[in-house]
């Protein structure tokens, strides 16, 4: 540290009050690190409403099983950036996989993500797209001819057969793929809940309420897109299936607000010492972001409008508005769940005696418009996976040309 | 044996020549620097070590100042280093003609010293507004040796929170001394010879006891309350309960 960064400690001790040390007055996790749980977790998500197509075979959903796929894809890519951008030096980040760490949850970042991506998303939609590949080589021209021929590893079987095997293989990867999610998201709610010396993270609840919020913001991210998607590709969005994506997110809204009201309550009830900070963090810090934002607005509001669409039978336009902006509702609720959790937890003393206020960078390398490009980055990645793999895929009646 | 399908063929071919790139790589391009877990440690001690050096350390400065290092090691802030205070001084050791920054100026000191509910009691904190104003601290306190020129008059110049949170409460008309016995010596060394507290249920019952003369207490029965509780084991006297 040097002298400049000293002294700046020292003006920032002075204008606050409870905080012991000058190390612990500054919010070193910026709105980077907020991004990165934000993302993995609609990664998560949009995966199981993906799964719940093969494993529980719920047929109604089959228009969004291959847009689900593509969307964990396109966001699972772009998880690592806040990271890497957050800790600098990207020429070293190679170096976790190199001298795994197994006593570092931190350090085993890299293989939970590696293990996600390859194994599971990339297998998977490699199986669910082969066929199409393969037809789509034979009927686009070069060279767009070759990359669906290199992408399909020059497979050209389109056997019965070989058509079943892709369908158990694709089964059994997304068999393994739930508990991957589980685990890929689970792991981020670990690594805040496991650090015991912060009252505000430290539960063993945060992997679970984690989960389930991711659950929630991927299956509304899922909604939105197939809402937006169907008629840019004049398609008519089928309702049943639309009935069905919006009932599995109001279960999922259930099962998180039930989670979450659990964890204050169980704070509440159990009254340790970091208590009264932390009511004061709520009321004063978090006020807007946590009761405003992520309670009223992102789970009451929603959850009253889906609940009320259940009670009241409403056309299908009402329906469709109504979907539409509960899962907006829902995305902003989340996003400021992982606000408040990450920059809320280091926004109190370790004293338990004063609050420090987090002022955001603009342009810096943490900062709000890096952070807006990273959450827009994934929807034009996705623009480009749709445009190569488009999930209506190639016409049925190609298979008749099945060597 | 079946055969098996012509995907998975291509696939494990794939995964195959990923498998060995990725551990030809491991094992015969890495040197051992980066995969070996010792050697990627010592890598990265030799990494830190390249980085200029700022600090001299605690030790060095003794070599040529003897006497203040000396009255340091002997009084309250003998668990600081000199460069707390003087900043980093390798390169006043590297050249004599630089001089470390030695802190004059009155907003230095209160880093450590301002009133901060969260310091722990007892630990010497000033009102800077209100603590001799516009008077650097060096005036009247030798940072080397900081006992303060003359004994503490009030005991709320160390027990700053209690004092406080005392003004705002039932027994802000009592002085320290009505429940507490502090010699002289207590002021000279705190920690040493600790004053007293209220050693029975008769104390506080002086005033709180049902056949006590006072007015606007609250009255109780010393032989029913509390049982063998001393008072202060509930209520807290710097701050007892509203009425």
């Amino acid at each position: 540290m040097n002298l400049d960064a000293i002294s700046a400690s020292e003006n920032i001790l002075r204008e606050t009050t409870g905080f012991v040390f000058p190390n612990e007055i500054d919010v070193l996790w910026s709105i980077m690190i907020v991004v990165y749980p934000y993302l993995t977790g609609l990664v998560a998500g949009a995966f199981i409403l993906a799964s719940l197509v093969k494993i529980f075979k719920v047929r109604e959903l089959q228009p969004t099983y291959r847009l689900s796929l593509l969307t964990a894809l396109a966001f699972i890519l772009i998880a690592p950036l806040p990271l890497v951008l957050h800790l600098g030096h990207p020429e070293r980040s190679y170096e976790i996989f190199l001298t795994p760490q197994l006593g570092s949850a931190m350090a085993m970042f890299g293989f939970v993500y590696a293990w996600y991506l390859m194994v599971v998303l990339l297998l998977e939609i490699w199986f669910e797209y082969r066929r199409d590949m393969v037809i789509w080589a034979r009927e686009t021209k070069f060279p767009l001819s070759w990359i669906y021929r290199i992408l399909s590893l020059f497979s050209n079987d389109l056997s019965q057969e070989g058509l079943n095997f892709d369908k158990r293989a694709t089964r059994l990867i997304t068999i393994i793929g739930i508990p991957s999610a589980f685990l890929l998201h689970g792991y981020v709610g670990f690594i805040f809940g496991s650090v015991k010396a912060n009252p505000w993270w430290s539960s063993v609840l945060m992997p679970i309420v984690f989960l389930f919020s991711a659950i929630v913001s991927g299956i509304a991210l899922v909604l939105i897109l197939y809402m937006v998607l169907a008629p840019m590709r004049g398609e008519e969005i089928n309702m049943k299936c639309l009935d069905r994506v919006a009932a599995f997110l109001f279960y999922a809204v259930i099962v998180d607000f039930s989670l979450e009201a659990l964890d204050f309550i169980h704070r509440l009830y159990e009254s340790e010492e970091s208590i009264h900070i932390l009511s004061e963090l709520i009321v004063n810090k978090l006020f807007l972001s946590l009761v405003v934002i992520q309670i009223l607005l992102g789970m009451i509001v929603p959850l009253a409008m889906l609940a009320g669409i259940r009670i009241f039978r409403a056309n299908a336009e009402l329906r469709k508005l109504i979907y539409f902006v509960s899962a907006i509702l829902i995305q902003l609720g989340i996003f400021s769940v992982r606000w408040n959790v990450v920059i809320g937890g280091q926004m109190f003393s370790k004293s338990f005696r004063g609050l420090t206020t987090y002022k955001m960078e603009m342009l810096g390398l943490e900062g709000l418009l890096l952070a807006l490009v990273l959450l827009a980055l994934p929807l034009v990645i996705l623009a480009v996976l749709l445009r190569f793999f488009p999930p209506t895929g190639s016409p049925a009646k190609d298979l008749s040309a099945s060597t | 044996m079946r055969k098996l399908p012509d995907s998975l063929v291509r696939l494990l071919i794939v995964i195959a020549g990923l498998a060995s790139v990725v551990l030809c790589i491991r094992f015969l391009v890495l040197p051992r620097s980066l995969t070996d877990m010792e050697l990627h440690k010592q890598s990265a001690v030799e990494r830190e070590l390249e980085k200029p050096i700022q600090f001299a350390g605690s030790g060095i400065c003794q070599e040529c100042h003897e006497d203040e290092p000396a009255t340091l090691a002997a009084g309250y802030h003998s668990t600081l280093s000199c460069e707390t205070c003087h900043g980093p001084a390798q390169a006043h050791i590297d050249d004599f003609e630089y001089k470390p920054k030695a802190p004059r100026q009155r907003d230095f000191c209160p880093v450590c010293h301002m009133y901060d509910p969260s310091r722990p009691t007892g630990f010497p904190q000033i009102n800077p507004i209100a603590h001799n104003p516009l008077l650097p601290c060096i005036e009247c306190h030798d940072p080397h040796d900081p006992v303060p020129p003359e004994t503490p008059r009030s005991c709320e110049a160390c027990h700053a929170e209690i004092a406080r949170m005392k003004a705002v409460s039932h027994h802000v008309q009592l002085e320290c001394k009505v429940c507490h016995e502090a010699t002289n010596e207590h002021m000279l060394h705190p920690r040493a010879e600790k004053p007293t507290k209220p050693a029975n249920r008769e104390f506080c019952g002086s005033c709180h006891a049902e056949d006590s003369d006072t007015v606007a207490t609250p009255h109780i029965d010393l032989k029913t309350h509390g049982g063998r509780y001393l008072c202060w084991q509930c209520h807290y006297p710097h701050f007892p309960e509203a009425s």
